[in-house]
């Protein structure tokens, strides 16, 4: 027999080292702040930051919101200001990609907007929106686009030039073979750009969040700063961390389930 | 005998013959070509850019762009708290700089000694997959908290934003060159030194580069998000003051000049990556 | 009783178990013995997947038989070294290094100092053929001016051996043909021992002095041993090499 199963175990040093290194940091970064190495009022020690953890669930001062809350409000930004991101980036990008009255339309002012970071909108954003929801939305939709235009763009552009032609031997015309070929050939760079979009979305939200906002994660580490409650700070960060994993995770998994039948 | 003018929408590497005859000038021909397209579009977001502030639906929030012109004009001149146009430019070149050199002289020789050896790897990966997700931003409290309103808690951010591109790219760019290639040097002779020096710089080169492009658009949003939030000088700074003093023009020429630097930044790396790298050849994004 | 002599490369019993993905096991080699005398040109012979990429590694000394010894001069291989050449399927040269610099690559390593280097670089470019393309760098050339740059930068190391593991397999038919009229000049002009490694049986008959088949399937097995005797330059549509080519044809089909 040609093939057989057979274990192969990774070395136990390469499976401990890991876990040793974790236990490690997290030991120095408590005992920098226990032995004052580092004075509280700057750094809270891992402790302190898990007490905290546990109170903000169920207490709502001294910002405001419990800790549910602030994340509540923070995804919610988030999503909206990506899928509306979606709704528009991905439709611009492919028709940009295949139709040229499209892209000689669309182009010039995209890359006009695309140097521009996206937080440098924030002092435009509160002149027309004020400091609120909106505002947020339209910084997060702005970051969003542009992973979506440029992905479905280069996916419409790198469909195959044989596939083109044989559609056009058949009689197709423009409409039929962007509807048909383009766009699902197009699909594993859409859902790429999902992936990438939703990153960004999520870094320009804390980032939107400080400047104008009263509840939220990134507003959560702004009050930290303020009230100079060095844990509140250092929790945001770690949920606004933990937080954009997870969404990242979840994305990642509808991604497979809906690319499950192509490949590439 | 007619024959058709194609030049409809072609494709990358689709190759189409164009063969055009003397048509009489035509409307649809127009709406085909590119530059005409280019133009229309220009003129219509200059245009409605004018009507939007003519009819004040924005308030005051928005300035012409003859005004924004003006303001640059003016800043070239004249000082806003203390610096010229290009004394702010400088200013945030300089935080780049400094932070991008420092990001980058521990980033990249970490990534490449995390893809040679698995010790490494299994003690840093760890604690850098833990501080990956946290978006620069983020960390700005935390930077000010530790080193106040200065120059360094800037640095800081940019040294943060950028280190993990930076870090993330070498190691992926050693990863992923081909196996055989090491072989090569092996059948020639040489030892695990040689494999390193020779083969690893070399074909990670190309990696190690894109992971500063990429590293280099987020540093100017990193130095951006730390000059919006205190500062005395910067691109961001003049962004802020138009803020403050409620100056919608002040506040669009700064993000002009931001996006003509950004994007000025970007081509110098580009040409320099031609340059050093003129064996790579990759599809590029747009 | 003819008088035996010295093998250049003597492979005994060799067999080669794979562990693919960490759970698979893949038996690429079963008991495979090969003996090469010197500046012999041996040609290995089989279609794909029948392991012969695997034991031309294995001789070149990039994977260790799981059972069987391979000996060179008498001493046994353990490792790769600059005493066997190697030629790659994917030519596997530098992007970043001239012409030049891949084939000098192999004396800088073993620290010959700059003008020997150079000169020893140019001759071996020169026997390949390529003279006025020191300067260039690998994406400027073609398919076949690359495998040319391959085994210009295998041979100036100056090995005992070369090993050439189905160099042409990724060029067109015409360039293919003249790589090997190349090959067989180039192997007359500087004679080595040589195991080449191909799946094309009038390449094997057109090189080769000696053809080893593997059977078509894994593990890869010897199949058949052929004596090709025709003499050089070889012509493939000579009567005697078609009806080799016919033998070896008839053959293999009945394995696969």
């Amino acid at each position: 027999m040609a093939y057989e199963q057979v274990k192969v175990e990774t070395p136990l040093i390469l499976r401990v080292l890991p876990v040793a290194s974790l236990l490690c940091f997290f030991a120095v970064w408590q005992g920098v702040v226990d032995f004052g190495i580092v004075p509280n009022s700057m750094l809270a020690s891992p402790t302190q930051v898990a007490a905290l953890f546990w109170e903000k669930l169920f207490v709502a001062e001294p910002d405001g919101a419990t800790l549910l809350v602030h994340a509540y409000i923070s995804i919610i930004e988030a999503l909206t200001g990506f899928l509306l991101a979606l709704a528009v980036g991905i439709p611009l990008g492919l028709l940009m990609g295949w139709f040229v009255l499209a892209e000689g339309l669309a182009r010039p002012i995209f890359e006009m907007i695309r140097p521009i970071p996206p937080v440098a909108w924030i002092p435009l954003t509160i002149f027309w929106y004020g400091i609120g929801i909106p505002g947020k939305v339209f910084i997060i939709w702005l970051s969003g686009i542009v992973p979506c235009v440029i992905n479905s763009y280069v996916g419409v552009r790198m469909t195959s030039p044989t596939l083109i032609q044989m559609a056009r031997t058949y009689g197709a015309t423009d409409w039929d073979i962007f509807k048909k070929i383009c766009i699902p050939s197009a699909l594993p760079m859409v859902f790429g750009a999902m992936t990438i979009a939703q990153a960004y979305c999520w870094t320009t939200l804390v980032g939107a969040e400080y400047l104008a906002a009263d509840q939220g994660l990134g507003y959560l580490i702004t009050m930290g700063r303020r009230l100079a409650l060095p844990p509140m700070v250092l929790l945001g960060m770690i949920c606004v961390g933990l937080t954009g994993v997870a969404i990242g995770v979840v994305i990642e998994r509808i991604e497979k389930k809906l690319l499950a039948g192509i490949r590439r | 005998m007619t024959t058709a003018a194609t030049g409809t929408s072609s494709i990358a590497n689709e190759i189409q013959l164009e063969v055009r005859d003397r048509k009489p000038f035509s409307l649809k021909a127009l709406l085909k070509n590119r530059w005409f397209l280019y133009t229309v579009s220009l003129t219509l977001f200059f245009g409605l850019w004018k009507y939007v502030d003519y009819t004040r639906v924005l308030g005051n929030g928005i300035a012409p762009p003859e005004k924004v012109v003006v303001a640059i004009w003016r800043l070239m001149t004249d000082t806003v708290a203390g610096k010229s146009l290009w004394g702010h430019t400088w200013a945030s070149l300089n935080r780049i700089l400094i932070g991008f050199a420092i990001a980058s002289a521990i980033a990249v020789p970490l990534g490449i000694l995390m893809a040679l050896n698995r010790y490494v790897n299994a003690v840093v990966k760890p604690i850098f997959d833990l501080i990956k997700p946290m978006p620069p931003f983020a960390w700005i409290s935390c930077a000010i908290l530790w080193f106040g309103i200065g120059e360094p808690s800037k640095i800081f951010i940019i040294i943060i934003g950028t280190f993990v591109p930076c870090l993330l790219n070498a190691y992926m760019g050693i990863r992923l060159i081909e196996p055989q290639l090491y072989d090569v040097i092996r059948m020639l002779g040489g030892n695990r030194r040689d494999e390193i020096l020779q083969v690893g710089f070399p074909a990670a080169f190309p990696a190690i580069f894109a992971g500063l492009q990429i590293s280099l658009s987020i540093a100017w949003t990193c130095v951006l998000s730390a000059e919006l939030v205190s500062a005395r000088s910067g691109l961001g700074f003049i962004i802020i003051q138009g803020m403050q003093l409620a100056r919608p023009d002040l506040v669009l020429a700064g993000m002009v000049v931001l996006a003509f630097w950004a994007w000025a930044t970007t081509l110098i790396v580009t040409y320099l990556e031609k340059y050093l790298c003129p064996w790579k050849r990759e599809t590029s994004l747009a | 009783m003819e008088t035996k002599t010295q093998s250049k490369i003597e492979c005994r019993n060799i067999s080669k178990v794979f562990i693919q993905k960490g759970t698979q096991r893949v038996h690429v080699l079963e008991d495979v013995s090969v003996d090469v005398k010197p500046n012999e040109f041996v040609v290995i012979l089989g279609p794909g997947q029948s392991g012969k990429s695997t034991l031309l590694r294995i001789i070149a000394g990039l994977e260790t038989p799981t059972t069987g010894t391979v000996t060179l001069d008498g001493k046994e291989v353990t490792g790769p070294g600059p005493d066997r050449g190697l030629v790659f399927q994917s030519y596997m040269l530098f992007p970043w290094k001239t012409v030049l610099g891949n084939v000098e690559l192999g004396p800088s390593l073993r620290g010959l100092p700059k003008k020997e280097r150079r000169e020893t670089a140019q001759h071996y470019i020169n026997l390949v053929g390529l003279q006025k393309f020191e300067k260039h760098y690998p994406h400027q050339l073609s398919g076949g001016m690359k495998q040319r740059v391959g085994i210009a930068r295998a041979y100036a190391n100056n090995p005992e051996v070369m090993l050439l593991d189905e160099p042409f397999g990724q060029l067109d038919a015409q360039t293919r043909y003249f790589m090997e009229k190349e090959t067989a000049r180039i192997w007359e002009t500087e004679r080595r021992t040589v195991l080449f490694v191909t799946n094309n049986i009038e390449e094997a008959v057109y090189l080769g002095d000696r053809i080893i088949s593997l059977q078509g399937k894994l593990p890869g097995r010897m199949h058949a041993s052929y004596e090709v005797n025709l003499p050089r330059p070889r012509e493939q549509t000579e009567m005697k090499f078609l009806q080799l080519r016919q033998q070896i044809t008839d053959a293999s089909e009945l394995v696969l």
